[in-house]
């Protein structure tokens, strides 16, 4: 089943488009990687898909629905983490907590227990009552993980999930994701680091100026490039050369 | 550029644009309103206290106290910048000039104070005292010197000392510049002249130890950042001032106020404005202030007019800039994508400065209980309040 569909979706911050008729989809139970050089688009991308930009052309559909059709459940079916963690500098990390179960609508109980064990997976059982301004860098990624992974939603949109955090951070990051992916979720992750995109992503799109240069499983895209048996790394090298030579 | 003067004028002129364009907002704004009231309230009541004023009243000193107090306050405006540290290195020794400008810059800046609170004691010398207009006005061509001799001190002794342990200078000063201004006003001019010879070679002392100096950059930069933040949180009483986040405090006594906010998805939005409204020092110190102003004014001014008008001003400033801080969309926020109605942070701010707003009319009135009238006032705030809310316009963007 497919949960996200982008359909020839063209858009930017101004008239002049950073994407251009880009068309992907995630099904049920994917991890889709998106890569690409700094500039690519690929920010643009995941900004036009939560909805804080709306596509000049073209149609972003979610669990069915346009955000335009049906805001609530557009909204409900994903949680965002950005690539740089957005808190608020007025709650701690338990009030985050509690804000993002009740404006996804779920019920005290059920905060109780997944918060309870995110909180033991991410090591942040002490902090409950901190304010965000005693948390480093690493810790207030995990505030937005915590939170994106307390709503359970149908997708997860993740932006350059593994700068900032520490080696187990980012082991409990992938172990949450490999959970949330066999109970049916789908993720879209952007991120530089390659090896790991390669090793857990189950299809990768590789974004170039704006358009979709390649998308598919490895082997798909060693296929598109020419390239048997190179890595993500070859390949995205690759793909900087072609753009070199243009 | 081709000397340090030039240097110093363009960062003067860009320094003065960045202060009239947040002084536009001060002086439009309805704090300005509320302060003439303010002043033309205490202007009457010291021109009626003059009339009943004793001879034996310590004019003389209470003058020198004040404008001593504020000669000692001479901190330099240097318009340094942190990068000045690396840039204007190999110009060391061009830099003399380049403070010159400073100092003309900050003596001018400050001497309108000074000027200005002794003139305002003029009236009350000549109640008390016997001095001649002359002996009056040759006392702020002193008071005139003194600045300048503050200026050129302070500044010295942040140099030489490198910012360290500037309290004794300022004790110094202060000493001498009360006993200055306190001779003049009572004719003791050998001991004028003998403080200012004093003051001199204090400022001479100092000067010597400055050329054997390096430019303490750090510290300048540092007085300058502060003196700008300074600026930038007064003016964002007025305006937004970008980029300036404002502190936060826990304010764990008021925690109680947060269990009026059920757990349920529509009132997500009311649970984290009443947090953001209660814990941002800039929100709550603002409804603070303006509350304590109200509630003085009913408090101490006999005429239920003005404790109206007041009322009602400071009602309408509370809401429009509490309304204003609470409702704009600055940077991204997470709340931005939560699947709730738009409409309902707006309704949640409502509810907030209702709540606050019916707690100042409360305070108010209960300044005011002395007046036959008292609810009056009260009624007045909610009304305000609740109007401005209504009749001004949402700063906020749709999504």
């Amino acid at each position: 089943m497919t949960v996200l569909q982008l359909t020839d979706v063209t858009g930017g911050y101004t008239r002049k488009p950073v994407i251009k008729e880009l068309s992907f989809t995630i099904g049920e139970g994917e991890l889709v990687g998106l890569i690409g050089l700094n500039g690519a688009g690929k920010s643009t991308t995941i900004k036009h898909i939560i909805g804080t930009l709306m596509p000049q052309k073209g149609e972003i559909r979610l669990n069915g629905v346009t955000l335009n059709e049906d805001l609530d459940k557009y909204r409900s079916s994903f949680s965002y983490i950005p690539e740089t963690p957005v808190l608020y500098d007025e709650l701690t990390l338990k009030e985050h907590l509690e804000l993002t179960a009740m404006a996804y609508g779920i019920d005290e109980h059920t905060l109780a227990s997944r918060s309870q064990s995110l909180l033991k997976e991410f090591r942040m059982e002490k902090r409950l009552n901190w304010f965000p301004s005693h948390f480093s860098k690493g810790m207030r990624q995990k505030v937005m993980i915590m939170c994106a992974f307390l709503v359970n939603p149908q997708l997860y949109i993740i932006d350059e999930p593994f700068v900032g955090l520490d080696p187990l951070g980012i082991q409990s990051l992938l172990d949450q994701m490999d959970e949330k992916k066999r109970d049916g979720a789908s993720i879209l992750m952007s991120t530089h680091i390659l090896s790991t995109a390669e090793k857990h992503c189950d299809r990768i799109i590789l974004l170039h100026e704006g358009q979709v240069r390649a998308q598919g499983t490895m082997n798909d895209l060693r296929r598109a490039f020419q390239m048997p048996n190179a890595t993500l790394d070859d390949l995205y090298i690759a793909m900087t050369k072609e753009q070199d030579n243009e | 550029m081709n000397s340090l003067q030039e240097v110093w004028s363009k960062r003067f002129n860009h320094y003065m644009l960045e202060v009239q364009k947040y002084m536009r907002f001060v002086f439009t704004g309805h704090i300005a309103l509320v302060l003439v009231f303010v002043i033309g309230a205490v202007g009457y009541q010291y021109s009626e206290w003059l009339k009943v004023v004793a001879n034996t009243f310590p004019a003389e000193w209470l003058v020198a106290i004040i404008v001593g107090f504020l000669l000692a306050l001479s901190r330099p405006v240097t318009l340094l910048r942190d990068p000045d540290q690396v840039y204007l290195l190999p110009l060391e020794s061009k830099m003399p000039a380049y403070f010159r400008s400073a100092l003309r810059w900050t003596f001018w800046s400050q001497i309108g104070l000074v000027a200005i609170i002794y003139i305002v004691g003029i009236p009350l010398l000549k109640a008390v005292t016997e001095l001649t207009p002359q002996q009056i006005w040759l006392s702020l061509a002193i008071i005139i010197i003194l600045k300048y001799l503050n200026v050129h001190i302070e500044f010295n002794y942040r140099y030489a000392n490198r910012g360290a342990s500037l309290i004794i200078d300022r004790i110094t000063r202060g000493l001498l510049s009360i006993l200055t201004v306190q001779s003049a006003l009572t004719e003791g001019y050998s001991y004028v002249v003998i403080f200012i010879i004093l003051l001199f070679v204090y400022n001479r002392t100092l000067a010597k130890r400055v050329k054997v100096q390096p430019i303490p950059y750090e510290h300048f930069v540092k007085v300058e950042q502060n003196r700008m933040m300074a600026f930038y949180r007064f003016a964002n009483y007025f305006t937004d001032v970008p980029h300036l986040h404002g502190s936060i405090r826990r304010r764990g006594w008021l925690n109680f106020i947060y269990s009026i906010v059920p757990y349920s998805q529509k009132s997500a939005q009311s649970y984290l404005v009443y947090r953001t409204f209660i814990r941002t020092d800039d929100h709550f110190y603002l409804w603070v202030r303006l509350t304590v102003i109200s509630g003085l004014i009913a408090l101490f001014v006999n005429m239920p007019v003005v404790t109206w008008v007041v009322a009602a001003a400071l009602a309408f400033a509370t809401t429009i800039q509490l309304k204003y801080a609470l409702l704009s969309s600055g940077d991204f926020r997470m709340d931005r994508l939560y699947p709730v109605e738009p409409a309902q942070r707006k309704n949640a701010v409502r509810k907030v400065l209702r709540l606050f707003v019916v707690i100042q009319a409360i305070i108010v009135m209960l300044c005011d209980i002395g007046q036959p009238m008292f609810f009056v006032t009260g009624i007045i705030i909610i009304v305000i309040g609740e109007f401005t809310f209504q009749m001004t316009k949402d700063p906020s963007i749709e999504y």
